[in-house]
């Protein structure tokens, strides 16, 4: 019995909700792993802790992807989050210090921080019963004010505990993720230690998502979507259903920011301003919004493209970024992952067929 | 024994009274249409009944519990489920998957698979069963419809025009579904214009006309009476 | 006399708040009433005509006839706007205001690699004038006029010309419109080249008090966004008393606080309010 469960928990892995399955997935799948474990030996410090930072984005990119693409919900905002655990992380982190691995429970708090916030201004949003586009103006409007707000803190009277805030200029004081160890503290750099956390967070995270998209939760999550009326007359609380999604989805925005304060060791406003925010937004649509391999295959794609870009300028990239945004949204809805993946698929099948003939 | 009770209930949008202090009784099993001409306030009532909007004035009472402040979704917790007029499906989920998101509440995972193949051969898409919900006929997409608000066991099943852009024969069909739905033991209220679906399945007919009850009985009693017919025909404002 | 006198500033203080939202909104809320866009390019429609404005007060235009021109430039920077991109998305609301967002990063850093990170700004003209112990710059005067007259000729074009009535049977049912004759593709364009325009006039109004940067359209979006949400798809029913209120807020918090609390003022006040009246103030008002 429940071998059983055990079992079916796992078998959600694949499902209608997410793309891939069966045996060639996930040998691919393997193989990227495998690909992604040994890359550190192959490559320079920097190019390691560079990926970091895409690995970093991935998971705001995911939450984006939870409540755009499957829920159909336009959250703007998910700066907002980033931002909120970013700044809690460094606040808590410069408060406390390193001892007892201590920057893991803020790493924690920062996330939960975020989630609180998003429970609060959701209760509001989705309590209202808030169509599509005034949910998109409030979210980004909150991102916008706290930018705001974080960019006049540069007083000496900005400060929590013994952490300055210091206006436009951002934090750069807090530690890096700690753990103490026998020898001496176990400290992790953007180098290999850092990098193989968070790819092992990722990974954790994206096959937690894949079970949750696949079970009941989801499969209510993508019938709200299709048509929300008929999902609340079969019985279905719409409501915090979508706050359910916006949750997780806003922890998962924190946990991206408070990994970057963690990585970078520095978080400023503009991390939360009008850029920032549609850059998330960008490799979503781009990758394909509405499942979240492609999203995640997206991110890393377009910040590659965006990287090579910036030896032009940052300015160039974003214009390319821009761009790309109108060129997806007129000409490819479905981004690019999966409306290529739709095309290689029919032309497989063409072939296919006239083999068949 | 009296499933669904109305007392008195009005709603207004601005001076227009759509439904004006009706009282209405509904009996457990039976298997009820209500008629009448265009702007009857037939489609308010019907959302009213389902919470959608909520009275000015009145009381709904289903199976002996006050339901008149509960949400719509609360309804369906007290045994109410309902087919809208348009189609009111899941297009991009799987036929299967459509009936999983109807069934899953009240259904342990063994007997999830097993009660979506009885439903998906009663309803006769068990061909569909792993395409796109979107992709079916428009006769297809209704029936899969009733079938999700079966799946929730209700005590009462409330249809809202079942037959519209039905073909005559998918209408005869959809007739036959609900009869049998109600010799199971389901009580139904239908919204319904086509008068031969009607007279297929009716028990008891109930017009509404002006936002009031005007006439009730059986088919026949009702379509013999000439009062009926002349509102129908747009004569009488009575 | 010293109540007097603080009375007036309060006055003065609500006329700015009230100003600056009506026109940095009008030009979203028309678009997002008759369209359901919401335009996020909404901001750089507004920096178009502030540095239009600004380039022809440099060239010797009197100010005036520049933030006319900034505002021509602006509608028409609309006019192709909606002709590429918003033409091919009708039906697609939500992909439409995603678009919008690629437009505005494009035309912000497009700005920004060609114009540089700022443009030498002009001064606030007309002098100014005291009330008592305070001082206040007559400019502000002509911005709450602007806003006046502005509410007031969008209540005459939409209530007494063809294009407007035809405009708001277009918003009620667009296929009714569509069946009786009216060609809602060249309203459509003709309502976000007007938006576009509103857009480019809030730009050059507020040019001679501003620090010109290719992103100072943003520090309009979020009034201009709150007063949109309270205020709900109509612009005379919806945006002018939003304004009205939302002024109070914010220029309450304002004095009290400083800006920013204003702001934050306001941010609560929509997400209160939309939790009382989902559909917005004009939703409220012509509710059935």
């Amino acid at each position: 019995m429940t071998m059983n469960a055990v079992r079916r928990f796992f078998s959600l892995i694949e499902g209608p909700q997410t793309i891939g399955h069966g045996r060639p997935f996930w040998l691919g799948f393997a193989l990227v792993v495998a690909v992604a474990l040994v890359f550190p030996a192959f490559a320079d410090g920097y190019t390691v802790g560079n990926t970091v930072y895409f690995l970093n984005s991935v998971f705001i990119a995911l939450g984006l992807c939870l409540i755009w693409g499957y829920v159909g919900v336009l959250s703007f905002g998910q700066t907002a989050f980033f931002g909120i655990a970013g700044y809690s992380y460094a606040v808590l982190t410069i408060n406390v210090g390193t001892a007892y691995g201590f920057t893991f429970a803020a790493l924690a708090l920062s996330v939960l921080a975020a989630a609180l916030f998003a429970t609060i201004l959701g209760y509001f949003l989705f309590f209202s019963r808030i169509n599509g586009v005034f949910l998109g103006i409030v979210t980004l409007s909150v991102t916008l004010v706290l930018e705001r707000f974080m960019a006049q803190t540069s007083g000496p009277e900005w400060k929590i505990g013994t952490a300055r805030l210091n206006g436009t200029n951002g934090i750069n004081t807090m530690p890096p993720l700690t753990l103490p160890w026998s020898g001496g503290d176990f400290v992790f750099y953007p180098d290999p230690p850092l990098y193989y956390l968070v790819l092992a967070l990722l990974l954790i995270v994206y096959l937690c998502l894949r079970i949750l998209l696949n079970s009941r939760f989801g499969n209510v999550l993508v019938a709200i979507r299709e048509n929300p009326e008929r999902a609340e007359m079969l019985g279905y609380d719409i409501r915090k259903y979508q706050l359910g999604a916006f949750v997780i989805g806003a922890a998962l925005a924190g946990l991206s920011g408070a990994l970057y304060t963690a990585w970078g060791q520095y978080i400023t406003p503009s991390s939360m301003g009008m850029t920032a925010a549609a850059l998330p937004i960008v490799w979503v649509a781009v990758g394909g919004r509405s499942d979240i391999t492609a999203a995640a295959i997206g991110t890393f794609i377009v910040l590659a493209v965006f990287q090579a870009l910036t030896i032009y300028g940052n300015q160039y990239a974003l214009v390319v970024m821009g761009a790309l945004l109108v060129l997806t949204v007129l000409f490819m809805p479905d981004g690019l992952i999966l409306s290529g993946a739709a095309k290689l698929g029919r032309i497989t099948q063409t072939l296919r067929h006239r083999r068949s003939l | 024994m009296a499933l669904l009770e109305i007392q008195g209930l009005s709603k207004h949008f601005g001076g227009l009274h759509v439904t004006a202090d009706v009282d209405f009784t509904l009996d457990a099993g039976e298997l009820h249409c209500l008629i009448g001409p265009n702007g009857a306030g037939k489609s308010t009532f019907f959302r009213l009944i389902l919470g959608v909007v909520s009275p000015d004035r009145g009381k709904i009472v289903l199976a002996g519990k006050d339901i008149t402040r509960l949400k719509p979704f609360q309804r369906v917790h007290e045994g109410m489920s309902v087919k809208f007029q348009v189609p009111g499906i899941f297009k991009t989920l799987s036929v299967s998957q459509n009936l999983q998101t109807a069934l899953q509440h009240n259904c342990d995972a063994d007997a999830l698979a097993g009660k979506i193949a009885e439903m998906l051969d009663f309803l006769g898409l068990a061909a569909e069963a792993r395409s796109p919900a979107g992709n079916l006929s428009h006769g297809q997409k209704q029936w899969l419809e009733i079938g999700m608000a079966v799946c929730l066991k209700p005590r009462l099943l409330l249809l809202d025009e079942p037959t519209a852009g039905m073909s005559p024969k998918e209408t005869e069909a959809t007739g036959e579904l609900v009869k049998s739905l109600n010799a199971q033991g389901v009580t139904v209220l239908v919204v319904e214009h086509d008068m031969a679906f009607v007279r297929q399945v009716a028990q008891r007919v109930t017009v509404m006309h002006l936002g009031r009850i005007f006439a009730q009985g059986t088919v026949e009693e009702v379509m013999a009476d000439s009062r009926v017919e002349a509102i129908y025909l747009g004569r009488s404002h009575a | 006399m010293e109540t007097g006198y603080l009375a007036f500033a309060m006055v003065m203080q609500f006329a700015d708040a009230f100003a600056f939202l009506v026109l940095a909104a009008c030009g979203l809320a028309i678009v997002f009433g008759m369209m359901g866009i919401v335009n996020l390019a909404h901001g750089e429609f507004i920096m178009c005509g502030a540095y239009v404005t600004v380039a022809a007060v440099h060239a010797g235009v009197p100010l005036p006839l520049a933030i006319a021109i900034g505002a021509i430039a602006s509608a028409l920077a609309g006019m192709v706007v909606e002709f590429a991109c918003i033409r091919h998305l009708y039906g697609r609301p939500l992909d439409s205001i995603v678009l919008t967002w690629g437009i505005s990063l494009v035309v912000t850093q497009t700005t920004l690699i060609t114009l540089g990170s700022n443009m030498p700004s002009i001064g606030t003209p007309y002098g100014s004038f005291a009330v008592g112990p305070y001082s206040y710059s007559v400019y502000r005067l002509v911005l709450f006029g602007s806003a006046l007259a502005v509410l007031a000729g969008l209540y005459i074009v939409f209530n007494w010309t063809r294009f407007g009535i035809a405009a708001r049977a277009t918003m009620q049912v667009p296929h009714m419109a569509a069946a009786s004759g009216l060609d809602t593709r060249r309203i459509y364009s003709w309502t976000f080249a007007i938006g576009a325009g509103l857009a480019g006039l809030a730009g050059g109004l507020y040019a001679p008090t501003m620090t010109l940067v290719p992103t100072m359209g943003t520090s309009f979006m979020t009034e201009a966004f709150v007063t949109v949400v309270v205020g709900g798809a109509d612009v005379i029913l919806g945006t002018a008393p939003a304004a009205a209120i939302l002024a109070i807020i914010k220029a309450g918090m304002t004095y009290w606080k400083g800006q920013l609390f204003g702001q934050i003022g306001l941010l609560i006040a929509v997400i209160v309010v939309i939790r009382i009246l989902p559909k917005g103030i004009s939703g409220f008002l012509t509710r059935q």
